[in-house]
């Protein structure tokens, strides 16, 4: 009996240890809105995926069937101003709209991190130069900057990231400036001060992955942002050029048919709601996962 | 209210606004002009002809020389130059009259932001955890997350389409002409504004919860006075400061998704003239009409910076 009740005591009394990223699944888990929108981010990759090698007609295949035609059997989504099948082009239109999300996610990443911990660690006069320029982007106007260089670059879907990437950096770049600002006033930093951590390994070893959560989180809202951002210059016709369909660009072509085929707008608009949506619901249901403080 | 300190502030933002105004068009400027080819090569003019225009347009000049004509003409002038498409037509009298109706439709937008914002963020806010509360807070990421031309497209689609012989399908303004009465602004604006609207909404509710838990709310409520006075005149006045913050951004946003808005509904505004002088290649117009827009969204910052000032005392530049 004595030995029984020695193996008891050994049992942990403490609850079981959990690391922030499973903590933060879990309570990602629970999240049902967030939930449901990675299921629909996932089904969104797998048609782009998909349309890389097969679509149910070409996309840019003119006039297999009529001009104008609703939805049917044979085309789920009816067909455009040029006969040209509509779900086709919106399975395309989702590779668009993924590359450009997610490529000036990372590129903003590559540019913002670095920016925003070299001028909140060292503050001074670097911080003072970095704060400045970040506050003129904010005063230019995003959208009308992005026009004019997509003009000047030439229309491509490269040149769109480029545009979107040079007006919208700052986003990530100030917020991890503000955390680099307050985690370096830690014990764990001067700690890695007193050891000697050389400034590599103090930026990207040591404050990078302790302001890793909200960088996620300001990643993850910046890509509905850059989609949005991308259907604006298409639909304005600055964006991706024909016969790429762009979810933006199909909208503003179903617009001038509104009358006679409203399902050429309705098909790209609802596409593209639920795709920001999904984006957004996923970003807020990540920063309540990571930041359970900030809970609204 | 207005201090010496903030005056001096007021003047070292005017500067820092007309040298990003300067910086601004002169990068477009020199981009623009070096684009291989120039405006008038589209004419299919040949010889003389097409050597009186570039002349006439100064394009024979070294670059450096053409901005400085340029600039000197715009800030002693006021002159933005003349269309390379449109010969002839005068820039600045053009945009100044776009200005104008682009400003109804946005100032419209802007009541439509506020007011609806206000409304369903307090709403949401009183019944907090309520059915009200979780339609109003999911509305309002539906809200942010739709274009805004998807918004219009639907409006366009319900009211000028499918209720057509309810309301004349006088949306189409394309067909019936530009008069600027509310009949034709209201459709446009509330697309504009709806989406900033939800923004505003959100920030209001969790401003809202903050201050209805605080002490002087509950000393409201001792005191014995009604529920809506506490939450218009006591709750709602602090819970306002947030939401001014995020003004600037608003308004910007407002000028920007009018270029958008103004293209779909054919409203002969700065947007709409913006982007189809872009499209046209008429590069003397796009770089008046980004002037001019550079200029209003330092002014609108600097103006939403000064409200702090006059709805909190405690603020100060």
């Amino acid at each position: 009996m004595a030995t029984a009740a020695v193996v008891v005591d050994a049992q942990p009394i403490a609850p079981e240890q959990v690391s922030l990223w499973s903590d933060a699944w879990r309570r990602l888990r629970r999240n049902r809105l967030a939930l449901v929108a990675t299921i629909f981010l996932t089904f969104l990759v797998v048609v782009a995926l998909v349309s890389l090698v097969w679509t149910p007609y070409r996309m840019s295949e003119i006039g297999v069937t009529q001009t104008y035609a609703p939805p049917s059997s044979a085309h789920l989504l009816g067909a455009d101003e040029l006969g040209r099948d509509l779900l086709s082009r919106l399975m395309v239109g989702a590779q668009v709209s993924l590359v450009v999300g997610v490529g000036t996610q990372l590129l903003v990443l590559a540019v913002g991190v670095p920016i925003g911990l070299l001028a909140g660690y060292y503050r001074g006069w670097l911080d003072s130069v970095v704060s400045f320029i970040i506050n003129v982007f904010y005063g230019i106007p995003d959208i009308l900057v992005a026009m004019i260089m997509v003009f000047l670059l030439g229309p491509s879907l490269r040149n769109i990231i480029i545009a979107i990437v040079v007006t919208r950096w700052m986003d990530m770049a100030r917020l991890v400036r503000g955390q680099a600002f307050s985690l370096r006033e830690r014990e764990f930093i001067e700690a890695a001060r007193a050891a000697g951590a050389r400034p590599l390994k103090m930026l990207f070893g040591h404050l990078f992955p302790n302001a890793l959560g909200p960088i996620i989180v300001q990643a993850t809202l910046g890509i509905p942002a850059a989609i949005l951002f991308e259907a604006f210059l298409s639909f304005l016709g600055v964006g991706v050029q024909p016969p790429t369909p762009s979810w933006g660009s199909m909208a503003n072509e179903g617009v001038a048919a509104i009358q006679y085929a409203p399902h050429m707008v309705i098909a790209p608009s609802i596409a593209l709601s639920l795709t920001l949506m999904a984006f957004n619901f996923l970003g807020d249901g990540l920063r309540d996962a990571l930041d359970p403080r900030s809970r609204r | 209210m207005f201090t010496k300190g903030t005056l001096i502030y007021i003047a070292q933002r005017l500067v820092l606004i007309g040298f990003t105004v300067v910086a601004v068009s002169s990068v477009v400027f020199v981009g623009i002009h070096r684009l291989p080819g120039d405006a008038l090569l589209s004419e299919r003019l040949r010889g003389q002809a097409y050597q009186l225009l570039v002349h006439h347009y100064g394009l024979d000049q070294p670059l450096i020389v053409q901005y400085w004509n340029f600039a000197v003409g715009v800030i002693t002038r006021g002159d933005l130059g003349e269309s390379l498409v449109n010969r002839g037509l005068k820039i600045t009298p053009l945009v100044l009259h776009e200005l104008g109706v682009s400003a109804e439709v946005g100032g419209l937008a802007l009541v439509f932001t506020i007011g609806l914002g206000l409304v369903l963020g307090v709403f949401a806010a009183v019944r907090q955890n309520t059915w009200l509360d979780y339609v109003l807070t999911t509305t309002s990421v539906v809200g942010y997350s739709m274009p805004n031309f998807v918004i219009a497209a639907f409006l366009i689609l319900v009211f000028g389409v499918w209720l057509q012989n309810v309301t004349g399908g006088t949306f189409f303004y394309q067909l019936g002409g530009w008069r600027g009465d509310f009949g034709q602004l209201w459709l446009p604006a509330f697309a504009l504004g709806f989406p900033y609207a939800s923004i505003v909404a959100r920030l209001t509710r969790a401003s809202m919860l903050e201050v209805i838990r605080q002490d002087y709310i509950r000393t409201a409520r001792a005191k014995g006075l009604r529920e809506r006075v506490i939450i218009v005149r006591h709750a709602l006045r602090n819970a306002l400061i947030p939401v001014i913050t995020i003004l600037a951004p608003l308004v910007i946003g407002i000028i920007t998704g009018s270029v958008v808005i103004e293209n779909f509904f054919g409203i002969p505004g700065l947007g709409k003239e913006f982007a189809q002088s872009i499209l046209n290649r008429d590069y003397a117009i796009v770089i008046g009409v980004f002037t001019m827009y550079a200029a209003m969204v330092g002014l609108a910052n600097l103006l939403v910076d000064l409200a702090y000032v006059v709805i909190d005392p405690r603020i100060r530049y």
